[in-house]
């Protein structure tokens, strides 16, 4: 912040954030992680009940939706349920046929 | 240090947990035969992590439907790495929820979600509830289960550890989530669906009626039309039954089968059977007398594609118990033939004002055929059935003109499929209407004729569905109203899409001389991995 002075209340807040030994929360909280954080999209129906907002098409993106787990009631969360679901599938856009679904028949 | 002195110290617990089981003291759970299979299992494979001070723990806390348990014991496989055989899964699923299952008041009101009706949109009670679970999952799975507050509160903490974005689906961005998660809903969940409830004391210690015997059934599977039957059920253990099935669709279509079926809880009917040529699941409702049953039969490779069910017990108590009246709807001034299925039935029959029974074509205690003549003057509008003198709940229409025809549902889904995702067909269905009392189409009074045959065919719904040339994409309308979604993935004709679509779908009735059309909206969308009973 040495070349950095604070003009408006928000960057207030976040020199006050850093003083007090909040860097790293302030940082985390700044920055974008993933389409849902931003935009909201939406698995099977978008926002607006259409699909033109959703991911498309959706396999170029899908380990991005897994990975941090954002439709876990839909998909395969590879955080904590199912770490191993893209094991050897490595190209969603060419290896989603191999994809398993998740709950066993009984 | 720590943490080995923990395990340490949980290991002697579980072991002396061991002890307290074999002396039959072990768990609030409610005291079981000792061969019972599924206590068994969960003596043995549960209790090895559910043990704290010879007592079970959270297992003995909540109450579930059948699916409720299971997608449980599915949860601790994939989590905790639970391994349990098709048998002990479905053994400890009965153990539990015969002893901690849902009083049949309680699951009513969501048996649309159980029974798994496709294109269902439940609603929760309010914004919050709304927010907080229904924006990831439906409300009903929420509402199908009976905890108080500090197990509510141990599943807050179980999404926040398992599914760190539920804070993002629970609009964390803009509030405090984490507080109405933690502080608020576990209280106004255990008041709204608490672990102790009257209903479910009262049923859990009533004598529940056995499923077997004979039974006059029927229903309507959208595309092929109505249909009525018999199921013979034989008892070949407890809640465990043989089951036979005749359906006759119309002249030319009888189905047959056999199949198994086991009742949960005193009345969860789930079953299996080879109908026809088709491998399928049911699952219905046994009424709280044991006179009648009712739910849903589908696919088991397809749950989108069923048939309703409503089915009498065909026993000496019978006494003009009405399965089904066909057809549903009468025109003002035709003949027609009409068939009453049901059990005990008197050979008396009233329509009401305006419809006289002309002939009779066939008397038995299961089923009334008669020819009628309407009336040019008969009151338009649904009348209740008479059978034997005494009134039934089904209804017969009349009409002297369909005012206007509705598209159900009015927005379906379809899924593209492939791989091992199959896709998931939408069935659509056209329905007559009266205009009712205000004289207008489209209003709350309008009264409900029935399904009619239509000519089906598939519109863009809008203008960027035009232009992506959605129609021609995203798969194809077959002539009895069931689309048949195209293949799954991207698809290099489409610059930077896959097959999905936004479609209107439209219904064009022909009656007499007028035609009248109807739309509903269909969505083609993407496929889902991850399948449990409940969604």
């Amino acid at each position: 912040m040495k070349r950095l002075r604070a003009l408006n209340h928000k960057a207030h807040l976040i020199e006050q954030a850093a003083s007090d030994g909040h860097r790293e929360e302030v940082q985390l909280m700044s920055s974008v992680v993933g389409c849902t954080t931003t935009f909201d999209p939406g698995w099977e129906v978008d926002a607006f009940g259409g699909l033109a907002s959703l991911c498309q098409p959706m396999e170029a993106d899908l380990y991005g939706c897994t990975d941090p787990c954002w439709w876990p009631a839909q998909l395969a969360d590879s955080l904590n349920t199912a770490r191993d679901w893209t094991d050897g599938k490595n190209s969603a856009l060419r290896d989603w046929r191999e994809l398993q679904t998740l709950f066993p028949g009984d | 240090m720590k943490a080995q002195t923990t395990q340490h110290t949980r290991r002697r617990l579980r072991t002396a947990g061991a002890v307290a089981l074999a002396l039959g003291m072990a768990g609030t759970l409610p005291a079981a035969a000792a061969q019972d299979p599924g206590r068994e299992v969960i003596d043995k494979k549960c209790a090895s992590c559910h043990l704290e001070d010879g007592k079970l723990t959270r297992i003995p806390e909540m109450r579930k439907s059948p699916e409720g348990w299971d997608m449980t014991l599915v949860r601790m496989g994939i989590w905790h790495k639970v391994e349990l055989t098709a048998d002990e899964r479905r053994a400890v699923v009965k153990y539990l929820a015969d002893r901690q299952g849902l009083a049949p008041s309680e699951a009513a009101p969501f048996r649309f979600l159980t029974e798994r009706r496709p294109n269902m949109q439940d609603t929760p009670p309010d914004d919050e509830m709304a927010q907080m679970c229904g924006r990831c999952h439906s409300y009903g799975r929420v509402a199908l289960q009976r905890r108080d507050e500090d197990e509510w509160r141990k599943l807050m903490h179980t999404h926040l550890g398992q599914f760190p974005s539920a804070e993002y689906s629970a609009l964390g961005r803009d509030r405090n989530w984490w507080e109405i998660a933690r502080d608020k809903m576990p209280g106004r969940l255990a008041a709204m669906y608490p672990k102790n409830t009257d209903a479910w004391r009262d049923w859990s210690r009533s004598k529940h009626k056995a499923a077997d015997g004979r039974w006059v059934v029927a229903g309507e599977r959208p595309g092929w039309g109505a249909y009525s039957g018999t199921m013979t059920v034989t008892a070949k253990g407890k809640d465990h039954y043989d089951v036979r099935y005749e359906l006759h669709f119309g002249p030319g279509n009888t189905v047959r089968g056999q199949g198994e079926s086991l009742v949960y809880t005193g009345y969860e009917w789930r079953g299996s059977a080879h109908l026809g040529n088709e491998q399928t699941q049911s699952i219905f409702a046994l009424s709280e007398d044991g006179a009648r049953m009712s739910g849903r039969w589908f696919l088991r490779n397809a749950d989108e594609i069923g048939a309703t069910f409503e089915a009498v017990r065909a026993d000496k108590a019978a006494k003009n118990a009405v399965a089904t009246v066909t057809p549903q709807m009468l025109r003002a001034g035709d003949t027609a033939t009409v068939t009453v299925a049901g059990a005990g039935l008197d050979a008396k029959l009233d329509l009401g004002a305006g419809v006289e029974v002309v002939e009779w074509l066939g008397k038995s205690a299961e089923q009334l055929k008669v020819r009628v003549k309407v009336a040019a003057d008969a009151a338009p509008g649904v009348r209740k059935l008479a059978v034997g003198g005494r009134g039934s709940d089904k209804t017969i229409a009349v009409y002297r003109q369909i005012d206007s025809v509705r598209v159900e549902p009015a927005f379906g889904i379809a899924r593209v499929g492939g791989g091992t995702n199959p896709p998931m067909t939408a069935q659509f269905d056209a329905v007559a209407f009266l205009n009712g009392a205000d004289g207008k189409p489209g209003t709350d009074d309008d009264v409900r004729l029935g399904s009619v045959p239509a000519k089906w065919s598939t519109e863009p719904f809008d203008e960027r569905a035009k232009h992506d040339e959605d129609l021609k994409f995203a798969g194809h309308m077959e002539p009895h109203g069931q689309f048949l979604p195209s293949f799954a993935g991207p698809n290099p004709n489409r610059r930077g899409l896959n097959n999905v679509g936004n479609l209107s779908v439209v219904a064009t009735v022909q009656d007499g001389e007028r035609t009248l059309d109807a739309k509903g909206q269909l969505m083609v969308t993407v496929q889902r991995w991850n399948t449990p009973p409940l969604r």
